[in-house]
């Protein structure tokens, strides 16, 4: 491959690198920053199920997903082709 | 096969189905079993919608609880887990989610759940403690051509045609439902490089550079690589975002520079 | 072999969502009990809360997925990380449960019943030898709740557990919600189930919350779904076995629909009046 880089352009670039990131971003809460604790409200994936050992009354009774339609957020999320929706196909530059 | 080994093996193909309960059951009122041998049935099939839920709340969002669980239920049934550890359950599901026709008119959903999965695994990785910006401040100019650099075990890359960190935002109590007035695709570092995991939307060519350096591409050969590709590439830009990430724990000197003629 | 030695006191099931609640001032929680296979990540933040708690509260590991009651053979790699993770973090107990959840490499994640036999018996004695010389420590077996009985069942649980724990060497982890739970879905008198239970073998107690529904037949059947404070009956029943027993280290388990800190808090209390109480009785 042809070569285009140069040792003075990676230098340049890493010392402005190094000036961006001068202005330290915000400190994190200590609790969350030590133990990872989420932040009220939010709603994460990260931890992942956790295991039972117990039972459920709750039945849940299954459904075909082939006879519902989605029906969370995408309703009222404004995609460029119309409401959450959007169809199969090349994706809009 | 011994009686109890063909009891438990009976026990065990009825769980998913919809079969009568096996006749080796009993129970002290009578022969009516059905609802009995559901408790179990029902155990199995919520407590693994349950894990799917709780990995993938943007999506469980984005097409709603029924719908969730619906497609959840398809997917376990065909895909149930095959080890103990449910942290990593679900990792094929985006993929199960990408082919399942109900769900092909949310073309961005598969891609906001890999947002989910990688997001995940980077929560429980190993501990690595993130390079210090100022060891890299001390290397000597003609030295950076080789520098190979370490990933951070919670390291992931996640590009999509589809503007996926807002829309998992969107639904994750980050920022305000509203209108994407600018559908365009987005580049994410998913790294956790203490104990929150965090993602930085990557500008141009800032996939290809990243995941050039995780795979062990020295930092000349990972820009040389994306200039030619990419001509938008900003490498201070990058570099910045490597430095402030935390994306990578260490470098080392590489041996050879193939491409040393220019310097 | 490392023997199983939890403080003979109220402890708690440990969810992430109480963990600032709990840091936020000691608590007079005996020990606290997690899950085993929640902690068998690399890192994160699971290890770093676990690891804090460690270093103020006794611990007990108590495993939902080794299947002990499996027929089939245990899963190597599973025993392998339950290795590891009670090598670091030295807890004073392990459990796992008379059940079984996985079956031809597919994980079933319940607890599933198995019938009471010779030939099961001695399948799940092997097991439990084999986790007990891999681990390096003694480990407690707990009574299952069950919906169902098998036909070919010739062994009472009770007595089915009595003869792993003699010949093991096993402790056994009484859970007296299972036991309320089964009984009433099978039939019978709880108190019986305990007065034949070999009470000298047991090291732990677990204490949970069940609810209703109805069989086939239109006959109460009790689910132990962890989702309710300790029911009356049950903390009944805890007392006599208390009565009898001596105070062991106690279990309130709240595994769905979690409750706030201060209410699962005032359950671990509840339960350590009644501990109290006993070892005043025993003083006097």
């Amino acid at each position: 491959m042809k070569t285009t880089i140069a040792t003075l352009a990676l230098a340049g670039s890493l010392a402005s690198a190094l000036a961006a990131i001068a202005t330290p971003a915000a400190a994190e809460d200590a609790k969350e920053k030590c133990y990872g604790i989420a932040m009220k409200g939010q709603n994460d994936c990260a931890a992942g199920p956790g295991t039972t050992c117990a039972g459920t009354s709750k039945i849940d009774y299954q459904q075909n997903a082939f006879k519902l339609v989605p029906k969370g957020t995408c309703v009222s999320m404004k995609t460029p082709t119309g409401h959450g929706m959007l169809e199969q196909g090349p994706a809009p530059a | 096969m011994t009686m109890s080994a063909a009891t438990q093996n009976a026990f065990a193909i009825g769980l998913f189905s919809t079969t009568p309960p096996p006749s080796s059951l009993t129970a002290w009122n009578g022969t009516a079993l059905e609802r009995r041998y559901s408790v179990y049935r029902n155990n199995i099939i919520a407590s693994l919608t349950e894990a799917l839920v709780s990995r993938f709340p943007a999506a469980l969002n984005i097409v709603g609880p029924d719908f969730f669980r619906a497609m959840a239920q398809a997917f376990i049934r065909l895909h149930p887990p095959r080890s103990p550890l449910l942290l990593a359950y679900g990792d094929d599901f985006p993929d199960f989610v990408a082919g399942f026709e109900p769900a092909r008119e949310l073309a961005y959903l598969p891609d906001v759940m890999r947002l989910e999965v990688a997001r995940g695994r980077a929560y429980h990785a190993e501990e690595a403690v993130p390079l210090e910006a100022r060891t890299l401040a001390d290397v000597e100019p003609h030295r950076l051509r080789t520098l190979i650099f370490k990933p951070h075990p919670s390291l992931s890359v996640i590009s999509s045609p589809y503007p996926v960190a807002t829309i998992w935002a969107m639904n994750s109590g980050g920022r305000p439902l509203a209108a994407l007035d600018d559908w365009l695709g987005e580049d994410i570092l998913v790294v956790r490089p203490r104990m929150t995991v965090e993602m930085s939307g990557l500008p141009p060519g800032g996939a290809a550079f990243f995941r050039h350096l995780a795979a062990g591409v020295n930092l000349a050969g990972a820009a040389d690589a994306v200039q030619h590709a990419e001509a938008r590439f900003d490498l201070s830009a990058n570099l910045a975002i490597l430095l402030r990430s935390g994306a990578f724990t260490a470098f080392s000197q590489g041996t050879s520079d193939e491409n040393r003629h220019d310097a | 072999m490392i023997p199983s030695a939890l403080p003979r006191r109220a402890g708690v099931g440990f969810k992430p969502e109480h963990f600032a609640d709990i840091l936020a001032e000691p608590q007079t929680i005996g020990f606290f009990e997690v899950h085993a296979e929640n902690y068998m990540g690399a890192g994160g933040p699971p290890h770093a809360q676990l690891g804090k708690l460690r270093e103020d509260y006794a611990l007990s590991i108590h495993g939902v997925g080794l299947s002990i009651g499996s027929m089939q053979p245990l899963d190597r790699d599973h025993l392998a990380r339950l290795k590891t993770l009670c090598d670091r973090y030295r807890p004073e107990s392990f459990s796992e449960h008379l059940a079984w959840s996985s079956h031809d490499g597919v994980f079933l994640n319940d607890l599933l019943p198995l019938p009471y036999t010779r030939e099961t018996l001695d399948r799940v004695i092997e097991h439990v030898d084999q986790v007990q010389a891999t681990l390096g420590r003694q480990m407690l077996l707990e009574n299952p709740a069950t919906y169902l009985l098998f036909a070919e069942s010739t062994i009472e649980e009770t007595d089915f557990l009595a003869e792993i724990a003699r010949r093991t060497g096993c402790g056994l982890l009484l859970d007296v919600n299972n036991v309320f739970v089964a009984a009433t879905n099978h039939n019978l008198d709880p108190r019986d189930y305990i007065a034949r239970f070999p009470l000298e073998a047991v090291r732990e107690i677990h204490l949970g919350g069940h609810s209703e529904t109805i069989d086939d037949h239109g006959a109460c059947l009790l689910i132990d779904s962890h989702d309710t404070p300790v029911k009356d009956p049950v903390w009944a029943l805890y007392e006599t076995v208390i009565g009898r027993l001596g105070p062991v280290a106690s279990l309130v388990e709240w595994d769905n629909d979690l409750p706030a800190w201060p209410m699962l808090r005032a359950e671990a209390e509840a339960a350590q009046h009644i501990l109290d109480r006993a070892a005043q009785q025993r003083a006097a």
